[in-house]
């Protein structure tokens, strides 16, 4: 797999470089993102590098703070997901049997809804907040959690180690967090850099559909969204924070491809 | 083979019922009374009280869903309460697009995947695994919002967006499909690749494939013959899960290129909390998702003898 490596490289770096833009976005930004100014829809120059909105905004300002909101859903949806994912998986490849296949069920159909549309039923069952975006995300990732989860416990459960904890006399509970748990670690990093990367993009997706965090927030879905009226005039206002939510989308993915 | 179809389908009708039922509870529980949903928040309790005698919002839920199924059998999902217009006629006219649009991207995706990993080169390959990264990453919106710059503003090639309907002329219909069957392609041919790929390759290990280039049998056709066949199921399983996403429309993609299918029909009904359309586009979905995942099984176990006797 000698292709691989730089996927490595080239997703570890573009993550890196994404966290630390979220991080120093205050400072790097050149003007506030929420501040409106008469220049509406001006086109790129030295000062406003992607030009400003309809709102008299400088887009690239815009575009920094973006990536804390992409950020922070992604990772928190994915903490949530694991939350629900890992305990449930790792019961069901233990205890197999009925429960393992009712459990299996049900993670199969949530699979095979479509995310998009389930989110945006939540969303418009429970509202639209930072918080509310999360469990919804993190409630439609979880099965994919679980389903990897379960695999793999279901293969180290008949392994030797297992047994020999069983014939000492281990509790389940104490077996699945100190003889499997240290087993699955690096399957679920690589899960995790995987579901991030889903993560935020359904949240883009959503946000470009409208039923993103209200505005003002600086949101990478929602400004393609409102840029998209102003095609004609200036497309960096959808291209840049497009371009942005797939890169970050993309250096998740490649590191979760290459985590082994 | 008959048995196995007749104890999938014994499994399948509760299935739907069960699943459409709790679909049915969730939106009108969780949504809080449908009544003051389209009233608003500041609507009086005599408003909402009368609506809810008007549509028996208040009846338990097992008869409202059994009232709903019963007139959603006879083909009656009620009105819009956005538009008053027939539910059934709104999703009728959306369907034919989507589904129009949906089978045209898979087809694409499963062709271009299976033909060029089948046939393409060492090098061709290659750059299509890359490629398929970002196939999978790119969200459609940002796809559709490049395509539409650089064919439609930029080089003026191709028309932005709109529906074109077949009866006003076919090469304009499928002139206004390019871009949108391309935007919503990409996906599924990243991962068709991707799928298709894994498998190839550990078919091309096994020795029956030896044998047969062993034989002097031509590397076109080992591959065509000898190994597609064998490795192609995975890909046919998720052509199913696909095409019953699918039926919910593909959603961002409708919105970018505003085409009048299901899933811009359910965007504006969940914008405008429109009960009638969102219970029966989501009773649709769930609807066209099992019956996908029941005629994928079958044409597995066509196929593959072995998937009928587990």
């Amino acid at each position: 797999m000698r292709s691989r490596s730089w996927q490595r490289y080239l997703g570890w770096t573009l993550v890196c470089a994404i966290v630390l833009i979220a991080i120093f976005a205050p400072w790097l930004a050149p003007f506030d993102p929420n501040m409106s100014s008469s220049k509406v829809l001006a086109p790129p120059s030295a000062a406003n590098w992607i030009g400003t909105d309809h709102l008299g905004r400088d887009a690239f300002s815009r575009l920094l703070w973006g990536a804390r909101v992409s950020l922070v859903i992604g990772l928190a949806a994915t903490v949530v997901g694991m939350g629900i994912g890992i305990p449930v998986g790792m019961f069901a490849g233990y205890v197999r049997g009925k429960i393992d296949l009712a459990i299996v069920q049900v993670i199969d159909i949530f699979i095979s809804l479509p995310a998009i549309i389930m989110a945006l039923i939540i969303t418009a069952v429970i509202g639209v907040s930072l918080p509310n975006l999360i469990i919804v995300l993190g409630l439609l990732k979880w099965p994919i959690i679980a389903r990897i989860v379960r695999g793999q416990v279901l293969v180290l459960r008949e392994q030797a180690f297992v047994e020999a904890a069983q014939a000492v006399g281990c509790t389940t509970t104490r077996i699945l967090s100190r003889h499997i748990a240290p087993n699955i670690v690096r399957v679920v990093a690589a899960q995790f850099a995987i579901v991030t990367s889903t993560s935020i993009f359904t949240a883009a997706s959503l946000s470009f559909l409208g039923l993103g965090l209200p505005p003002p927030a600086a949101d990478w879905g929602g400004m393609v969204q409102s840029g998209f009226d102003f095609m004609f005039l200036n497309p960096w206002l959808s291209l840049a924070p497009g371009a942005a939510v797939t890169l970050t989308v993309m250096s998740f993915y490649m590191i979760g491809q290459t985590v082994d | 083979m008959i048995r196995f179809i007749l104890s999938r389908l014994a499994f399948f009708v509760p299935n739907v019922l069960i699943m459409t039922f709790l679909l049915f509870a969730v939106l009108s529980g969780w949504l809080g009374s449908p009544a003051s949903m389209m009233l608003g928040l500041d609507a009086s309790p005599q408003a909402i009280h009368d609506l809810n005698r008007l549509y028996g919002f208040d009846d338990p839920i097992i008869q409202q869903y059994g009232r709903w199924l019963w007139a959603a059998l006879h083909g009656d999902f009620g009105r819009s309460f956005a538009t008053q217009q027939g539910v059934t006629s709104m999703i009728a006219d959306a369907l034919q697009i989507t589904v129009e649009l949906s089978l045209w991207a898979i087809t694409l995706a499963a062709l271009a995947a299976i033909g060029l990993n089948s046939l393409g080169g060492r090098r061709l390959t290659n750059f299509i695994s890359t490629f398929s990264v970002v196939c999978i990453t790119i969200p459609n919106f940002m796809l559709g919002a490049t395509l539409i710059f650089v064919f439609a503003i930029y080089l003026r090639w191709l028309p932005t967006s709109a529906w074109v309907p077949w009866s006003d002329g076919i090469v304009d219909h499928l002139l206004h499909l390019v871009l949108p069957i391309i935007t919503l392609s990409a996906f599924y041919f990243g991962s068709f690749s991707m799928i298709y790929r894994a498998e190839y390759r550990s078919v091309m290990n096994q020795l029956f494939v030896r044998v047969a280039k062993a034989k002097g049998i031509s590397d076109t056709r080992v591959s065509l013959q000898h190994v597609l066949p064998n490795s192609v199921l995975p890909v046919i399983t998720f052509i199913g899960i696909s095409l019953g996403q699918l039926m919910g429309g593909a959603v961002v993609t409708e919105v970018v290129f505003s085409l009048p299918g299901i899933g811009r029909l359910f965007v504006a009904g969940i914008r405008g909390n429109d009960y009638p359309v969102i219970l029966a586009v989501g009773m649709i979905v769930l609807t066209g998702m099992m019956i996908t995942n029941l005629l994928a099984d079958i044409v597995l176990a066509r196929i593959n003898p072995q998937v009928r006797l587990s």
